[in-house]
């Protein structure tokens, strides 16, 4: 498979494709919440924004736009290449949340109780071959 | 559906939410910033032993901001629900200040106003006002909003007593008393010979705990035990390693937890052979004490009743010998030395000895004889209610200062 541009179109549809077939309900803990993770200075100049929300542990949206992200339960603010890292494995999220690379909005307390899970889903996205 | 114990010693939080933001609306305060101990007991109802933060808005519901290692703990034990238990840590956006600053801002929507928040001076180490630092990085986060103290709000809303707070400290007075019972039955028929201070605070702390205390709770040292010379030390006597011997006096001062309300009695003994000088210093306590237990009702002033005091302790000969001073303000976890319900005292953050006692304020009735040319010294504590008509004890343990042998 050819890398695909990171946020792009095809990359947007093979990763939702690849967490709906990989992420269950159970080892997704029948979650319900959403998330919206929030590009800025990415390669072309616009902020962009992925958005994904679980329903019962299903994967029930997934979005990857510019400009304004839909509401969220958490939001999770970045330099691109802070995601970009964070994907291709060199950056931890915790060692990037610790050291304000990452800003994350919402309720703390339950964000650490879904931490485990998000770094599922990271896993997840980080399957698909990229082009960062 | 609650149970008879649950109903017994139940407090309507939302009552209380109520009058503070009553409170706020009428000195046109647009969200309150609570920081002390104490503050998170009478709202959250709850221990919070972690540095937490309590935003009130002046409609709905406040929202907790504890550690977030202890938030699921706190969730399971308060009334409040998940959206309004919230974590920080150290992370981008999810340190304390971002994240009170993003959840005012954003969440409550709540752009500029007055925020009312809490500072002062205390005796008591753990008050947990806002830190200088904290209020420049909340006032630089929050650039159009003005900051007025206002901690006299809750301690104004806390000061007379429900019923079911005066149920629970009722309790935590019954499991004080097990305490004593039990450090009786230890020391008394000659268990005293080679044990230490600290083995008894850990004997009464057990029986307490046997009997419902979840925490000896006192910052000054848990159970205070004091033995000999060390009986006339003043008002803090964390147990040591001394061992008791004949012909001393021995204090113990226990304390007991019972659903945040505090339990505290001190109860003094003479250890065989007493010598006639500690019998008479022995007599002019209990003295002293009943006489203030006697004198406190609705109406009562501080400043009376140390006046009082000091006559009759100067008829009786020994008032050389009392400190000056018959309480201390007490309430839930974290009130353990109430400042007074305003800052408009003589003295800010002292007592203020004209304010006159309301039916079901509590005070705790302490009392510090110290004899220290004799080696000698008492201390009494107990958390009373004020009545119309006197005040009820809810340590039971009898008013003496027994010889054992």
């Amino acid at each position: 498979m050819a890398n695909m541009a990171y946020l792009g179109p095809e990359w947007s549809e093979e990763a939702k494709k690849r967490l709906e077939k990989e992420l269950t309900p159970e080892n997704m803990h029948h979650v319900t919440s959403s998330m919206s993770n929030i590009y800025q200075n990415t390669p072309d100049g616009k902020e962009k924004y992925l958005f994904i929300a679980f329903e019962d542990g299903k994967v029930s949206q997934f979005e990857v736009g510019e400009g304004e992200p839909p509401a969220a339960e958490f939001k999770i603010i970045a330099e691109y290449d802070t995601f970009a890292k964070i994907s291709r494995g060199e950056l931890g999220a915790v060692r990037a949340l610790t050291s304000r690379k990452l800003t994350l909005r919402g309720n703390m307390a339950k964000a650490m109780r879904l931490a485990p899970r998000v770094d599922r889903m990271n896993k997840v996205l980080a399957t698909i071959p990229t082009d960062y | 559906m609650a149970n008879e114990s649950d109903q017994k010693y139940a407090v309507d939080v939302k009552k209380r939410i109520e009058v503070i933001q009553a409170e706020m609306k009428a000195r046109d305060i647009d969200l309150y910033l609570g920081s002390r101990i104490r503050t998170m007991s009478f709202i959250v109802d709850a221990f919070v032993p972690w540095r937490s933060y309590l935003v009130i808005p002046t409609e709905g519901l406040p929202t907790v901001f504890t550690f977030v290692i202890d938030a699921t703990r706190l969730l399971s034990e308060t009334w409040m629900d998940e959206d309004h238990v919230r974590g920080y840590f150290g992370a981008g956006g999810a340190e304390q200040i971002d994240a009170i600053q993003y959840f005012i801002d954003e969440e409550l929507g709540i752009k500029n106003g007055r925020i009312g928040y809490e500072t002062g001076m205390s005796t008591y180490t753990a008050e947990g006002y806002l830190t200088h630092y904290e209020y420049v990085r909340f006032a630089e986060a929050l650039p159009d909003f003005e900051f007025i103290n206002s901690h006299d709000i809750v301690d104004g809303a806390s000061l007379i007593k429900d019923e079911g707070t005066m149920n629970r400290f009722r309790e935590a007075g019954r499991i004080v008393d097990e305490g004593q019972k039990a450090a009786r039955a230890a020391v008394e028929g000659g268990g005293w010979k080679g044990m230490t201070e600290t083995e008894l605070a850990g004997i009464a702390a057990l029986a307490m705990r046997r009997a419902g205390s979840v925490s000896e709770w006192n910052f000054a040292g848990l159970n205070e035990i004091s033995s000999g010379w060390r009986t006339g030390l003043g008002a803090c006597t964390p147990p040591t390693t001394k061992e008791f011997a004949a012909g001393e006096a021995l204090m113990f001062d226990l304390h007991g937890m019972f659903k945040l309300a505090l339990g505290d009695h001190s109860h003094n003994y003479l250890l065989a052979p007493a010598t006639e000088r500690q019998r008479w210093h022995a007599d002019n306590f209990v003295a002293c004490v009943q006489f203030v237990a006697d004198s406190y009702k609705v109406g009562a002033t501080p400043g009376g009743l140390i006046t009082a005091l000091g006559d009759f302790a100067e008829d009786r000969g020994c008032s050389d010998f009392i400190l000056p001073g018959v309480e201390h303000g007490i309430g839930l976890f974290g009130d353990e030395w109430r400042v007074g319900a305003s800052m408009d005292v003589p003295i800010p953050y002292w007592t203020d000895p004209d304010h006159e006692y309301q039916e079901n304020e509590m005070v705790i009735l302490a009392m510090q004889y110290a004899a220290q040319e004799d080696d000698i010294g008492f201390r009494y504590e107990n958390p009373i209610i004020i009545k119309k008509d006197g005040c009820e004890l809810t340590s039971k343990y009898p008013l003496a200062i027994e010889e054992i042998g």
